[in-house]
């Protein structure tokens, strides 16, 4: 058996922890080559223009860089099998046109940082300004210079998604509830931002990218493309990456110039960017319009959605997936956890002169979560129900799984409403109630909300095709390789980023094969090392990885087995692995003996089987379409009404993501998660002005969640092991996200109540609070709290 | 260029430096102490934050050339230091860290307040840390281990300085 201390179900301390702890990691900016040169770009200052002229100083060819000086870059294109959408091609280095503010235009290297930017300020663009395209639901349809030429419109793709009968349902309805609500744009702020070193390997005949990247696979695979090299020229390494959060899991221009500067020159190239390219150039993420019509019948059943959803798309699609999938995400998700039968809903994909958009921590879901769960507080609200009996009235039953939404998520198992109790006992809900009706001492305003939700995760083949993706991450891969010694590498194609993999992965090799998790190495992030693999995204890695980590254990335990029978003098079927050891029924023998006699001494070999002790193998879950994870959140908050302000007093969870390899990683998986939400819910956001410029391009403007405004997070846990994945594991890297901003704008339309106000876009800044309060006392002067 | 002298983690240090280098440059490049980390470059997120003649500083907004004369402690710098050691004891056991980028910079923060006897409530560790922004965490964990580390540093032997 393997030790319960290391193996499943553990709370096994982090391998990775050691190295960081001592400001020992290792993140590209901290790795040193020398003679390398620093890049800065130059950048548009213009959201919308065409590049009349690109004037370089005369003393600095091969120090400055555009893409006339680079031509074997080839424009970046995103392929779908998607009908009705457009793909527009993006030079890395703006050629004709920049459509939005940060579109790199120059490469300009120096021996700092500080000197390429010098260089940079020296080189000047004339530029002819046309009108930007800012805001999506007014220039959708077209607007006076469209972000593309050629296009009639600025749409990059429209869909209708229908099920069932929508008239119908608006005609048997009771009740119908309308809201808009918005979503803004945001970005997702890993601590450490994009960051590229890349130079010429002679010796192996290749270009080597180190990159901060989720994907570093994948990665290679576009720089062979877009460059029109044989990948066996090119190796990418992600060392250790300062947080992703899904920004990282895409291709960017940086990366494609610096590789082919890598081609062009003979010394290391880095570029390291700072925050405000980051906030003006790294995916953006949310940016979600939504119009909802909800038909319900007195009892607060919802009969029927009728859904418009506009997502500003930015101005390009980011490889591989483009711009489609947020549209569509939120599209599907929309109906929730809710057994919510007809539903009619538009999604449209809008190119506006603005960073693209990509993903970031629950990508379409944190909006559709918002937009369904504010409309069952509100049915709940019309009816005079507490929403959380109307939550669990809606939910899809136990007794009713596996079923599939009228949204096409097929929920594999668990017990929805059982969340939602769960919850509610969290923040001690009657509690609350009593206390919200004595009143507060210093005059603030207590609510309580929740949100609820289905989170699809680990989903393989069959859901990547049908959304029309011409890359299709259906798996994950991992050789395990024992050595000499016995100890054992575990090299695998995900890429870890705080997410504990090198320590959670050794925990299934452990479970399968016994050897101490403090023997086993596990190795990600690097093209050479390890076979292809996706990388760490979509909740994908321990489920997917996980899988395929166990398969490839298993492989070299029955190879140990048989090497073992044979040296015990048994049969094959007489012995088993465990605890390190093969055991006979006279005897065992240690994986280190086994070890040695595969490598140095194989005359002592069974007949017929071959030296090493090294496998390879692939793991698709059993099911194609995901395994949901599912939660309730709840929170608390105190509105003061004259300031606007919101303070969260309490803040709970309550999930189930099946089987929990590392409980201690999965809490601080959620807990992380959750606080990035609430960032999204009261802080974080980009807003742009009329001329297409953002207006937060420092983390002085751009505010994101700090300890001090925070409370601690409560977990509590149900447990419904996934029946398709390897131990029942399902995918839980992203929820902690999707719920915040329902839970907290719901609590806060509770504390809001009296008043009549509520706040039906994030973040809920007190400028907001403060507006939607003089609008409740507009309409209705009569009442006051 | 400008010659500074100062300490380092306890080595006396002569350089020339270019005025606009920022403290946390000069020790990342070429001092090669990689352990402090760059954030925001604006003062905000604190993943920069070192010790100078004792007292927490961002670096990045920090001059080498204003650092004439001064010792710099840096997160490779703390050697078997009492506090550091539960500090990262307290952060491996309640595991907070996830990519480490912000671990360094709170590590150090957390040893100047438990230093100043300022982590003795989850409230008052909150605060403290209002200057380091962590973005894997959610800093539950971070606040729980900077709380059981205080109570280990007064508990154990008194820090060494």
């Amino acid at each position: 058996m393997p030790n319960e201390a290391w193996g499943i179900g553990a709370s096994l301390l982090r391998r990775e922890d050691e190295r960081h702890l001592h400001g020992r990691g290792e993140f590209v900016p901290d790795i040193k080559l020398p003679g390398t040169r620093e890049v800065a770009f130059v950048r548009s200052p213009h959201a919308h223009a065409r590049i009349r002229g690109i004037n370089v100083p005369s003393d600095a060819a091969r120090r400055v860089f555009t893409a006339a000086d680079l031509p074997r870059i080839k424009p970046i294109r995103v392929e779908t099998q998607a009908p009705g959408t457009k793909a527009p091609l993006w030079p890395p280095l703006a050629t004709d046109k920049v459509r939005y503010v940060g579109d790199a235009i120059a490469a300009c290297l120096a021996p700092t940082r500080a000197e390429a930017e010098d260089l940079a300020a020296l080189v000047s663009v004339d530029y002819e300004v046309l009108d930007a395209v800012v805001a999506a639901p007014r220039d959708m349809r077209g607007s006076r210079h469209p972000v593309h030429d050629g296009w009639g419109d600025n749409l990059f793709s429209e869909r209708v998604f229908e099920s069932g009968d929508i008239d119908a349902a608006a005609g048997a309805a009771d009740i119908t509830i309308q809201r808009e609500y918005r979503m803004n744009r945001q970005s997702g702020a890993p601590l450490e931002g994009r960051a590229v070193l890349a130079y010429r390997d002679w010796r192996l005949d290749e270009i080597v990218v180190y990159a901060s990247t989720q994907t570093p696979h994948t990665l290679r695979v576009a720089l062979g493309e877009f460059l029109g090299l044989d990948l066996r020229r090119l190796r990418v390494v992600a060392p250790d990456v300062g947080g992703g959060f899904g920004p990282k899991a895409r291709l960017y221009p940086e990366e494609i110039v610096l590789a082919a500067l890598a081609l062009e020159l003979d010394h290391p190239i880095r570029w390291v960017e700072d925050r405000t390219e980051h906030l003006l150039t790294a995916a953006h993420t949310r940016d979600h319009h939504y119009k909802i019509t909800a038909y319900a019948d007195r009892e607060g059943r919802i009969l029927g959605l009728d859904a418009e959803i506009i997502v500003d798309a930015g101005a390009y699609g980011l490889w591989p997936q483009g711009p489609y999938q947020e549209a569509a995400m939120a599209a599907r998700n929309l109906p929730g956890p809710y057994a919510i039968t007809n539903y009619r809903c538009r999604a449209s994909t809008v190119a506006t002169n603005k960073a693209p958009l990509g993903p970031y921590r629950g990508v379409g879901r944190p909006g559709a979560c918002f937009a369904i769960e504010r409309t069952i507080d509100e049915v709940a609200r019309a009816l005079g129900r507490d929403p959380v009996d109307v939550r669990e009235l809606n939910m899809v039953r136990p007794e009713q799984m596996p079923f599939t939404t009228v949204g096409g998520m097929r929920f594999d198992n668990g017990d929805y409403p059982q969340s939602v109790r769960l919850c509610a006992q969290l923040l001690d809900l009657p509690e609350l109630r009593t206390r919200q009706r004595q009143g507060e001492s210093d005059g603030r305003l207590i609510g309580t909300g929740f949100a609820s939700f289905a989170e699809q995760t680990a989903h393989g083949a069959a859901e990547f095709v049908a959304r029309g993706a011409a890359i299709v991450p259906g798996f994950e891969s991992c050789t395990a390789r024992i050595l000499p010694d016995g100890s054992l590498v575990l090299m695998v194609g995900i890429q870890s980023h705080g997410q504990g993999l090198e320590t959670a992965l050794a925990q299934i090799a452990h479970h399968e094969l016994g050897i101490d998790p403090v023997r086993i190495a596990v190795r990600h992030g690097d093209t050479e090392s390890t076979a292809f693999g996706f990388g760490t995204f979509a909740s994908r890695s321990m489920v997917m990885s996980g899988g395929a980590v166990a398969r490839a254990s298993r492989l070299l335990r029955d190879k140990l087995c048989q090497i073992g029978a044979h040296l015990l003098q048994c049969e094959v079927t007489a012995v088993r692995c465990a605890d390190g050891v093969v055991q006979g029924p006279q005897g065992s023998v240690t994986i280190a003996e086994i070890a040695k006699i595969a490598h140095l001494r194989m005359d002592g070999l069974p007949p017929g089987v071959d030296p090493l002790l090294d496998a390879t193998a692939t793991y698709e879950p059993g099911i194609g379409t995901g395994v949901f994870s599912y939660a309730t959140h709840g929170a608390v908050v105190a509105v003061d009404a004259e300031t606007g302000s919101v303070e969260l007093l309490d803040y709970a969870v309550a999930e189930d993501c099946g089987t929990m390899v590392n409980p201690m990683i999965v809490e601080g998986q959620i807990r992380g998660g959750v606080v990035q939400g609430i960032g999204t819910a009261l802080y974080e956001e980009i807003p742009y002005d009329d001329h297409g410029q953002p207006l937060a391009g420092t983390l002085a403007d751009y505010l994101l969640p700090g300890a001090a405004e925070l409370p601690a997070i409560k977990i509590g846990h149900l447990h419904t092991p996934a029946i398709a994945t390897e131990y029942g594991m399902k995918g839980m890297g992203e929820g902690g996200a999707v719920a915040p901003p329902a839970a907290i704008a719901n609590a806060v339309r509770d504390a809001l109540a009296a008043i009549g106000a509520e706040v039906n876009e994030t973040p809920i800044t007190p400028r907001r609070v403060v507006a939607a309060i003089k609008k409740a006392r507009e309409r209705s002067p009569q009442v006051r709290p | 260029m400008t010659a500074i002298r100062l300490t380092i983690n306890g080595t006396q240090i002569a350089d020339d430096v270019p005025a606009r280098l920022s403290l946390a440059d000069y020790l990342r490049e070429p001092r090669n102490l990689t352990g402090t980390h760059l954030g925001c470059e604006h003062g905000v997120c604190g993943a920069c934050t070192i010790l100078v003649d004792g007292e927490p500083v961002r670096s990045c907004l920090t001059l080498a050339v204003a650092c004439d004369g001064c010792q710099v402690r840096t997160i490779e710098g703390f050697g078997s230091d009492p506090v550091m050691t539960a500090l990262r004891e307290a952060f491996h056991r309640r595991h907070g860290l996830q990519c480490g980028f912000c671990t360094p910079a709170m590590l150090i923060t957390a040893h100047d307040l438990i230093r100043r006897g300022r982590a003795a409530s989850e409230t008052e560790i909150r605060l403290g840390l209002a200057g380091n922004i962590c973005r894997c965490t959610g800093y539950t964990n971070i606040v729980a281990a900077i709380a059981e580390a205080a109570v280990a540093a007064a508990k154990g032997p008194p820090d060494a300085e």
